[in-house]
């Protein structure tokens, strides 16, 4: 099982699975010909490479073996992608500072140390510079609280 | 002179009050992000993209390109001082800055690692004013199939000379150029992988791509691995001694020679610049045994390459418009965004911008050396911010940019999805740069490849045929053997090593 999982194999897995998806979805693109090439020619040139260099890739890390995964670590990866998705939510239903709140929660229980006080301030300073700096310095259209500013 | 003339009217337009303030502005943020450890250029200046809608062409390009040469001399003072480099372009300065600290001697190590700075930026501006223009010149007799080959050479010599694994960093590339084609194809108008999501018909934006892949990626990363701070040392005087003088003056000669040449090639800048001239320093040192104790040669050369390599990077842009690294490919973004095709038209048609543009460097980086030295205590109190603090910041800054680029949260949702791609990419040991070089490069080498064949009638030959594309091919080609050779690949191995 170590031997399939080395970064060099997975690698070579995630290109060949790029250039299938790419061959798949493109694959209603008309391709014509050199001359009058359709829009499919170029993306099915460059799905069939992918996918050959991931086979190439995949071949070589078997044969020549390569350095195991490191075990990735599901807190911070998690908390940071549901913050940016919370945030992308809430911005225009809820507005600026609401999903900043929201963020800047979610993110900092990421991190090892977590103290609420801290998470607070920052909060606080941070809300503070981005109504600066993004609504009255840069007039952005952007609601800090809906409804009400 | 024309260059004359050119220098003159350059300087017209970067003494303007706005575009001094912008120079100004992109050189503190440079600074700043330089100092702080975990956030880079690249990620920066992705997230200000949008924020460069706002402004006029030529103040943006000249922040951007403060916010690059400003890191470079920021990210020194984190090394010395503190042992940790604020960008990987400083990592080598370590070696002998911190120890020269340890000895009490870091103000000297940070005043002859600005004043080189200055001294290589200021001989990068130079170059770029004397090969500007013969090199926009030749570009100029480029056919499609030509630029076609020009830009594989690029993609081709980036992934040579940037990174680990040569068969994973092509691939990389390809499948950049395949995320480049998302969109409406331009010759047919048909759709072209965007499942109906009309937010991508006009293409995908690189801005939310970069931000996850350089932004969202890193901060995860020193998340898991829980970024250490050390103690800030004292500065102390200042003024380095007589002796101290006396060997870096020749260091910083080779340093800014060997970092401008460095820069010039694609996949080179600064890191690759820094890193060659500390190698080179300790070959021609008489006592090899100081290097890693305090030498100082060993700040001054490898601080003057990296500041010349981040200059000279921008000779390929701006005459060619073919990006050497994941910086210049930004800016290369920048100007699509202001409506500027990079290339060799940008001087003919735009030459205040263009001008502006290299003589603002120059300010810059005088800039610079007042920004760092008289204001270092300043620079040492922002490191005592610890990360927990820094990173829902640059997270939220990353979110706020999205968003403004077309007031659509559909791009903070890009960012949240190239975050996790990004996090397999370093996972899996995959390079970031070479795949947004390809993102970059990929519409336009599409276009220029559909030109060139349509041209000859479908007959491939043509990228053979034509003298220029056939030198450009061969040297590829010539690239790609040369790193397949046993010998060279060992070497290669051993560097990368080393830089790990």
């Amino acid at each position: 099982m170590n031997r399939f999982l080395t970064k060099d194999f997975l690698s070579g897995l995630m290109f060949v699975a790029f250039g299938l998806a790419a061959l798949y979805f493109g694959q209603h693109l008309a391709v014509g010909t050199p001359v009058r090439m359709g829009p499919g020619y170029v993306p099915r040139m460059l799905s069939l490479i992918l996918l050959a260099l991931g086979v190439v890739v995949c071949i070589v890390a078997l044969v020549s073996g390569s350095e195991p995964v490191e075990r990735p670590k599901w807190k911070p990866i998690t908390l940071v992608t549901l913050g940016i998705v919370c945030f992308a939510l809430l911005f225009e239903r809820a507005g600026l500072i609401p999903a900043l709140i929201v963020l800047v929660m979610i993110s900092s229980l990421a991190g090892e140390e977590f103290k609420l006080t801290e998470v607070i301030g920052n909060i606080v300073v941070l809300s503070i510079l981005c109504t600066i700096v993004f609504k009255v310095g840069l007039g952005m259209n952007i609601s800090v609280v809906q409804g009400i500013w | 002179m024309d260059l004359l003339d050119n220098l003159v009217l350059g300087i017209g337009v970067a003494f303007t009050f706005q575009n001094l303030t912008y120079a100004l502005l992109g050189c503190m943020v440079g600074t700043l992000i330089g100092v702080l450890p975990g956030i880079g250029p690249v990620a920066t200046i992705a997230m200000l993209l949008p924020i460069t809608f706002h402004l006029p062409p030529t103040a943006s390009l000249i922040m951007l390109a403060g916010i690059y040469y400003g890191a470079q001399y920021g990210g020194s003072t984190t090394s010395i001082l503190v042992n940790l480099p604020g960008e990987a372009s400083s990592v080598v300065t370590c070696l002998d800055g911190y120890q020269m600290a340890r000895r009490g001697r870091a103000g000297a190590a940070l005043s002859i690692s600005a004043v080189g700075s200055f001294f290589a930026g200021t001989i990068g501006t130079i170059i770029i004013v004397i090969f500007a223009e013969p090199l926009t010149r030749m570009a100029q007799k480029f056919g499609p199939a030509d630029y076609c080959s020009l830009m594989a050479l690029g993609l081709v010599a980036a992934v040579v000379l940037a990174s680990g694994s040569i068969t994973k960093a092509i691939a990389m590339v390809f499948l950049g150029l395949l995320f480049g084609l998302i969109g409406t194809d331009v010759n047919t108008g048909a759709q072209r992988f965007t499942f109906d999501i009309p937010e991508l018909s006009d293409g995908i934006d690189f801005a939310p791509i970069a931000m996850g892949l350089f932004g969202i990626a890193e901060i995860v990363v020193n998340l898991e691995r829980h970024l250490e701070r050390g103690g800030a040392i004292k500065v102390g005087s200042l003024w380095p001694t007589r002796e101290e003088i006396r060997r870096s003056i020749p260091a910083i000669l080779r340093g800014t020679m060997l970092g401008s040449l460095l820069g010039v090639l694609p996949g080179g800048g600064p890191t690759l610049g820094a890193f060659s001239a500390y190698t080179l320093e300790k070959k021609l040192s008489k006592n090899p045994g100081e290097f890693g104790k305090g030498a100082v040669e060993g700040v001054a050369s490898p601080e003057a390459a990296n500041n010349a390599a981040a200059q000279t990077s921008f000779i390929p842009m701006l005459t060619l418009g073919i990006p050497s690294n994941a910086v210049m490919a930004l800016m290369v973004g920048a100007m699509i965004i202001q409506g500027i095709q990079p290339g060799p038209e940008v001087m003919t048609k735009k030459p205040d911008l263009f001008w502006g543009m290299i003589v603002s460097m120059w300010i810059g980086n005088a800039m610079l050396v007042i920004i760092n030295l008289p204001m270092i205590g300043m620079w040492v109190k922002l490191l005592t911010v610890p990360y927990r603090y820094l990173a829902p910041a640059i997270l939220l800054f990353c979110c706020i940019g999205a968003y403004s680029l077309q007031n659509s949260t559909f791009h903070v949702m890009q960012v949240a999805i190239f975050g996790v791609l990004g996090y397999v990419f370093v996972k899996l040991g995959c390079e970031g740069a070479p795949f947004l070089l390809g993102l970059v490069l990929g519409p336009q080498m599409e276009e220029y490849f559909r030109r060139a064949m349509l041209l000859s009638r479908g007959d491939a030959m043509v990228f053979i045929e034509r003298p220029i594309s056939l030198g450009l091919l061969i040297t590829t080609a010539l690239l790609l053997i040369l790193m397949a050779l046993p010998s060279i690949k060992k070497a290669r191995e051993e560097a990368f090593q080393e830089e790990g």
